[in-house]
């Protein structure tokens, strides 16, 4: 086991929650289970802590296991220990989470942190110097230590004011094709962005043109750009939107 | 010989978020290839300061993520099937991890609720099936016991 992390103070709920924001799932769902869940937790309720904790640690563990069972031998121990760490590090985080998020995705991005934390004192995982992003100190915590509260907050709220807006743009071109059946956008343009496959791949994954691939992605770009300048927001911060 | 290592995938790495082969593939090059070390902590570097990627986006967000619900039904093979393969096309050809361990999870639970029992089966078979089943269900119930006892000092 892990020893226990230290408590610490929120210096600003408002900043810590927009820092959060940015790392979990925006769709707003109504009052929710998970919601009512989450909401006893902070009221301090041991049954709600021990009914979140049964329904997520499977899908944890899951998680956690695929990459520590990647090398055979008696890792099944350390995967609990990762998980363990991920339930401490909600509840210690648990004033930055936003209940309109998805719970789910919050518990995995603890988790994706705990379990970074993990490999690199393990020496699997090379550290990345400078960096917010990579580990337990990443922003889904309280802000670092290294730079000053004031600058991070400020850019983290614009950050999650653009991130918010274009995936909300994404959401809805998925939702409409999802609604009309046309599966291949979506897998196309998920080769494409979230995979980062050149052109010509995705056409033969899909055993599409790669005209067809081409006139989608421009589409695709052409849409976010156009939310781009009418959301009057900055150009400068999504070079993909305006490469070549 | 395995594909290059892109962009959107150092994106992932950073995220822990891409199939465990291809995360163990990557760690290997960035021993290997320092050039691969500066262009990931250029990345990383560029994201801290703000820049904004589309797949990072996409993927925080989980944008095209099926539900439990879903996921339950494409386990079970009811949904219609173009919705089916696309769901095989984002566990199988992207790698998505979350939804990866979400589906272990649920045939791991569906697993425990049948016994994995089918039609034609020996009562031998059955007894067997029982007894691992039970074992299972222990093992869970000590986890989750475990887990509770170490972090509810933190409820407040």
């Amino acid at each position: 086991m892990q020893p226990a992390p230290t408590r610490r103070q929120p210096d600003s709920p408002r900043h810590a929650r927009k820092m959060a924001d940015s790392l979990a799932d925006s769709r707003p769902e109504r009052t929710n289970p998970d919601q009512l869940l989450v909401e006893e937790i902070r009221q301090g309720k041991p049954d709600a802590w021990t009914r979140l904790i049964a329904q997520y640690e499977g899908r944890l563990l899951a998680f956690v296991e695929s990459r520590l069972s990647y090398r055979k031998g008696g890792r099944r121990a350390a995967s609990e220990d990762v998980v363990q760490d991920a339930f401490i590090g909600f509840l210690t985080s648990l004033p930055n989470y936003d209940s309109r998020r998805r719970l789910e995705s919050w518990l995995f991005s603890i988790a994706a942190h705990k379990l970074t934390d993990y490999l690199r004192r393990e020496g699997r995982r090379p550290a990345i110097p400078l960096s917010t992003g990579d580990g337990s100190s990443g922003n889904w915590e309280l802000v670092g230590r290294a730079r000053k509260a004031s600058s991070i907050a400020r850019s983290g709220e614009r950050r999650g004011l653009e991130d918010e807006a274009i995936a909300e743009g994404i959401q809805g071109q998925i939702a409409k094709w999802r609604q009309e059946g046309d599966w291949k956008k979506i897998q196309c343009l998920e080769l494409l962005f979230v995979a980062g496959q050149p052109n010509k791949k995705v056409a033969a994954e899909l055993e599409m043109s790669e005209q067809q691939v081409a006139n989608l992605k421009f589409d695709f770009l052409e849409r976010l750009r156009n939310l781009v300048r009418n959301q009057r927001l900055s150009e400068d911060v999504f070079p993909e939107l305006y490469e070549g | 010989m395995p594909d290059p290592i892109t962009t959107a995938e150092f994106e992932a790495y950073l995220d822990e978020a891409l199939p465990s082969e291809r995360m163990a593939l990557i760690e290997a090059a960035l021993r290997d290839a320092p050039e691969l070390a500066h262009q990931l902590t250029s990345i990383a570097g560029r994201r801290d300061a703000g820049v904004h990627s589309l797949g990072g986006i996409w993927r925080r967000h989980r944008l095209s993520c099926p539900s439990r619900e879903q996921l339950g039904g494409y386990l079970l093979g009811v949904l219609e099937p173009s919705h089916g393969d696309y769901l095989k096309f984002h566990l199988e050809t992207v790698g998505c991890r979350y939804c990866t361990a979400s589906l272990a999870d649920l045939e791991a639970q569906h697993e425990t609720s049948t016994g994995g029992q089918s039609k034609g089966q020996s009562k031998g078979q059955s007894a067997g099936q029982s007894a691992g089943q039970s074992a299972s269900g222990d093992e869970a119930a000590s986890r989750r016991n475990k887990y509770f006892q170490s972090s509810a000092g933190y409820l407040s």
